[in-house]
């Protein structure tokens, strides 16, 4: 009995499993793609990973958006993370309003928002480029952050960390000691969502961009004139190559650290 | 703790793999220059002290429409740095613009009815042209348009017809015009352009009535007309429509010049119609905003653009039609202006142009309830 | 006049303490400066605006009007309302029963696969979203794989258009947020007490009673995040809509995206956007109210 239920879930967690990747293998695939349409296959070449290598203005935009998702996924983890644990433990009025207005940026269509923002940061004069993304960006970030650590705090027993105190440890002690470790899968799944929200937005990032920041997904989005060419696909292909072996490499450190 | 570990882990190896990632970037972008590669925030700005005298040059426009060797060849002739950053829309375009109060950028490319709006609204710069000898070079045809009466503003850059075409081995009944379109044998088998005004525009004709007719009832009719079309219509798409009528999605479509160059590309036995009910016709052009920082380089951009040999190469890979007579020499015997469409056509087409606020809400009024009877 | 004196002082004190000693109000100040200034602010600008005059041509004119709002009553735009609220609900019902057993499993599973297998949920949404959407195009379309499949071992015998409708677009949105649902349903069953299950099982329960009565009330938490983060952005998403509907299926998002580019109306844009985040608000408060989820004060 037993036995069949574990093997029914593993079937279960592989076929979804197998629903998010396939997709990507298409996207994978069509990278060897000889015809420069990306839906009609002709056959093999790496001339596309040879074009992308040349092309400068490509790379730069996929440097710029990592730097941007890294640095609002990161600003985003510290308030949202931060903000929950606090909000857990202060009794005031306007909590609730607070909590409601910072979800505000994923309810409503990034497209009007990012026009808000536009006039907005035009308003405070702030010269348009990474400081604006970064903004912008943590914006819609911090909600994903914030949800994630406030369900991952409820029935964390405070006493925990009261008694950690009573122990003599001071209250920062006992945040990083005992509650951080706790919460500390919700900080990930929030962060790495909002990381993966940031690395493609696309209508946010045109309007509070400036004349020389261009980032990756406004790239891919705009060849509205060209069509999508599998120069894309290789890229794709590249970053998925590179972020296993960074999971693979985060492993291997990670052992080795443990060890 | 042991999970702290780990982040910290993945963290270090985040960092080691974007500082390699980072550095590549640098090394492709400085390509040929011998600084070495210093952090990122540093390189921009040590490139363009190096070649303070020739500095930079922003262009703004969709992606991939200025092909990176055209960049890449201004940027070796002059020592100018392109930063080229895009848009997709034309409004996000002009918001932008409007918002730095026609600075940050020294060269934008888009579409006729919008540089109409933002020349209107003083955004645009008059180009100097004793800064640009090759000015001479633009074939009249191209000229003296509404959004530019003067000929002082603008250099078209991709000036396009849409046209029909269809897979004749898919389709029975014969295709002449839009009017074609909606025969009941095209069921559930087009592909047309998503976008409000063009689609309209198809009815307005059919009706024997122009593109921009501000008639509230002759609209409201073409709307009540469209609504026939729905159940034909299979896709509306802006981008890679011509991939439908290739993978045999659909059998027909209605596509802008460099989609029925790509389509035919991958599959000559496609037919080309030019609607008998009239022809549409667009131009992108480039021009300088008022307040562009680099206004100079700007100028030598459009020179460079309008040479004869990069004019023809821009034009190979964008597919558009030719607006410089002097590419006309180094174009490849097939494409003589362009690969699809005779320039004696061009006087024919009618522009889509910006409509009285009433008119453009009834569009938007129509096209809605034309989707919502789509599916 | 003495002693309320003294109770004032006593309460101050007792209050100066309490101040003293809770310093977690540091901790809120990120938050809370940072979505005053950079949100609050913002969407105050974003509702006057929805109450001007779009311009002739260009822009909008300081002129208060209400046709913004009246506007939104005709019949075409709330059907867009009802289309959009439809969608959005199947999508989160989608997401929440693919994605709850697998946020649940993902829980049960060994520390080391655990971690691996949260990267592997992430990673495919750190591709261009447009590239996957592009692949689900190759997959689905006539005489495209899936055909081809199922053409090939003789359940179908003539291309299905699975493509650019209804289904596909659904299809397409669960894709999209299923992360959601799972992340937050694995990190509220992380730190679940299993001890509790077992009492109940101890107790006779069966495995489902135990799993119905227990695991699920204890991962409420995460279900409710799952379920906000899943129908929030799912009302006001487009770009699906676009590619998979083949532009055919017009949800809010694709509303307020053609009033701000071709239409120009930014202010009826506004509108729009104002109204759909009050009844986004509406229906996650509808749903808080309904489910009577007592410990969860505050999350919305």
């Amino acid at each position: 009995m037993k036995k069949r239920t574990i093997r029914l879930s593993a079937v279960y967690q592989a076929l979804l499993l197998l629903f998010m990747y396939l997709p990507i293998c298409v996207v994978v695939v069509y990278s060897f793609n000889v015809s420069r349409n990306t839906t009609v296959w002709t056959g093999w070449t790496l001339d596309w990973y040879r074009k992308l290598a040349g092309n400068r203005s490509l790379l730069e935009a996929l440097k710029n958006s990592l730097i941007l998702a890294s640095l609002s996924s990161g600003a985003a983890g510290i308030i949202g993370t931060l903000g929950a644990v606090g909000m857990a433990r202060i009794e005031w009025k306007t909590k609730g309003a607070i909590e409601y207005i910072s979800t505000i940026p994923i309810m409503i269509p990034e497209i009007i928002l990012g026009m808000v923002f536009m006039a907005f940061f035009a308003m405070l004069s702030l010269p348009f480029g990474m400081v604006t993304l970064v903004l912008g960006h943590t914006t819609f970030c911090v909600p994903y952050v914030f949800m994630m650590v406030k369900s991952g705090l409820v029935g964390i027993d405070k006493s925990l960390g009261e008694a950690a105190k009573d122990l003599g440890a001071s209250e920062i002690r006992a945040f990083f000691d005992i509650t951080l470790p706790l919460i500390l899968p919700a900080v990930i799944s929030g962060m790495l969502l909002a990381f993966a929200m940031s690395l493609d937005d696309v209508v946010i990032s045109i309007f509070v961009t400036g004349a020389r920041t261009n980032t990756l997904p406004i790239r891919i989005y705009t060849q509205l004139k060209s069509g999508v060419t599998p120069e894309i696909n290789a890229l794709c292909t590249v970053m998925l190559a590179v972020t296993f072996l960074l999971v693979g490499l985060s492993r291997f450190l990670g052992n080795k650290i443990s060890r | 703790m042991k999970k702290g570990r780990k982040s910290l882990a993945l963290l270090l190896a985040a960092a080691l793999v974007s500082g390699c990632l980072s550095g590549c970037g640098n090394n492709a972008g400085e390509g040929g220059q011998d600084n070495a590669p210093a952090s990122d925030g540093t390189t921009a700005a040590s490139a363009s002290e190096k070649k303070e005298n020739a500095g930079e040059l922003n262009i703004y426009t969709w992606a991939e429409y200025v092909p990176q060797d055209v960049i890449d060849q201004f940027e070796k002739e002059t020592g100018i740095r392109v930063n080229y950053t895009n848009f997709e829309a034309n409004e996000e375009m002009l918001a932008k613009l409007e918002t730095s109060k026609g600075g940050e950028y020294d060269i934008i490319i888009a579409s006729d009815y919008i540089i109409k709006i933002a020349a209107d609204e003083g955004l645009v710069k008059e180009i100097d042209k004793e800064k640009v000898p090759n000015y001479s070079n633009i074939d009249p045809i191209f000229q003296n348009f509404f959004y530019d009466p003067d000929n002082s503003l603008t250099v078209p850059y991709g000036p396009g017809i849409p046209l029909l075409v269809y897979d004749p081995s898919a389709v029975t009944c014969e295709i002449t015009g839009y009017g074609s379109l909606w025969d009941p044998s095209l069921k559930d088998s087009l592909a047309l352009m998503d976008s409000e005004r063009v689609v309209m525009g198809m009815a307005l004709k059919t009706m024997g009535e122009s593109f921009n007719t501000e008639d509230l009832d002759v609209i409201q009719a073409a709307g009540d007309k469209l609504m026939e079309l729905a159940p034909n219509v299979r896709v509306l798409s802006q981008n890679q429509t011509q991939d439908f009528l290739l993978s045999g999605e659909v059998s027909a479509a209605f596509l802008f010049t460099s989609q029925v160059v790509l389509a035919l590309n991958q599959n000559p036995e496609l037919k080309v119609v030019y609607p008998e009910e009239g022809l549409g016709f667009g131009v992108d052009a480039a021009f300088i905003p008022s307040q562009a920082p680099n206004s100079d380089n700007a100028h030598a951009f459009l020179n460079f653009i309008l040479d004869g040999e990069v004019g023809a190469n821009v034009s190979q890979q964008t597919y558009y039609l030719c607006p410089n007579k002097a590419s006309y020499e180094f174009l490849p015997e097939e494409f003589q202006k362009s690969l699809v469409i005779s320039t004696d056509d061009v006087p024919n087409g009618e522009f889509i142009q910006d409509v009285s606020p009433e008119a453009t809400a009834l569009h938007e009024e129509l096209w809605t309830k034309f989707k919502a009877a789509l599916d | 006049m003495l002693s309320r004196q003294a109770s004032q002082e006593a309460a101050h004190t007792v209050n100066a303490a309490g101040r003293k000693r809770n310093r977690w109000w540091m901790t809120v100040m990120p938050l809370y400066l940072f979505t005053i200034f950079f949100v609050a602010l913002p969407i105050v600008y974003l509702f006057v605006l929805s109450f001007l005059t779009r311009a002739q041509t260009w822009g909008v004119v300081n002129e208060f009007t209400l046709d913004n709002y009246l506007k939104i009553l005709k019949p075409v735009y709330l059907n867009t309302f009802k289309e959009s609220f439809q969608m959005a609900v199947l999508t989160t019902l989608g997401t929440l029963f693919i994605g709850y057993p697998f946020g649940y499993l993902m829980a049960k599973l060994p520390k080391k696969t655990k971690s691996l297998m949260m990267l592997c949920v992430v990673i495919p949404f750190w591709t261009s979203a447009l590239m996957r959407m592009y692949g689900w195009i190759i997959l689905f379309r006539s005489n495209g794989l899936l055909d081809k499949v199922l053409m090939g071992i003789g359940l179908t015998d003539s291309p299905l258009k699975l493509l650019y409708s209804y289904p596909a677009v659904l299809v397409g949105m669960v894709y999209s947020l299923l992360p959601f649902m799972i992340l937050s349903v694995y990190s509220s069953t992380d730190k679940m007490d299993w001890s509790l299950v077992e009492a109940a099982r101890d107790l006779g329960a069966t495995r489902w009673t135990a799993f119905f009565t227990v695991t699920i009330k204890m991962t409420l938490p995460g279900i409710l995040s799952g379920i906000i983060l899943v129908f929030i952005p799912s009302m006001g998403l487009f770009f699906i809509a676009d590619i998979l509907g083949g532009g055919k299926v017009m949800l809010v998002g694709n509303l307020i995206q053609n009033q701000l580019q071709s239409g120009r109306d930014w202010p009826f844009a506004a509108a729009l956007s104002v109204v759909l985040m009050v009844f986004t608000s509406m229906m996650i408060w509808i749903y808080r109210k309904a489910t009577g989820v007592k410990d969860l004060e505050g999350l919305l």
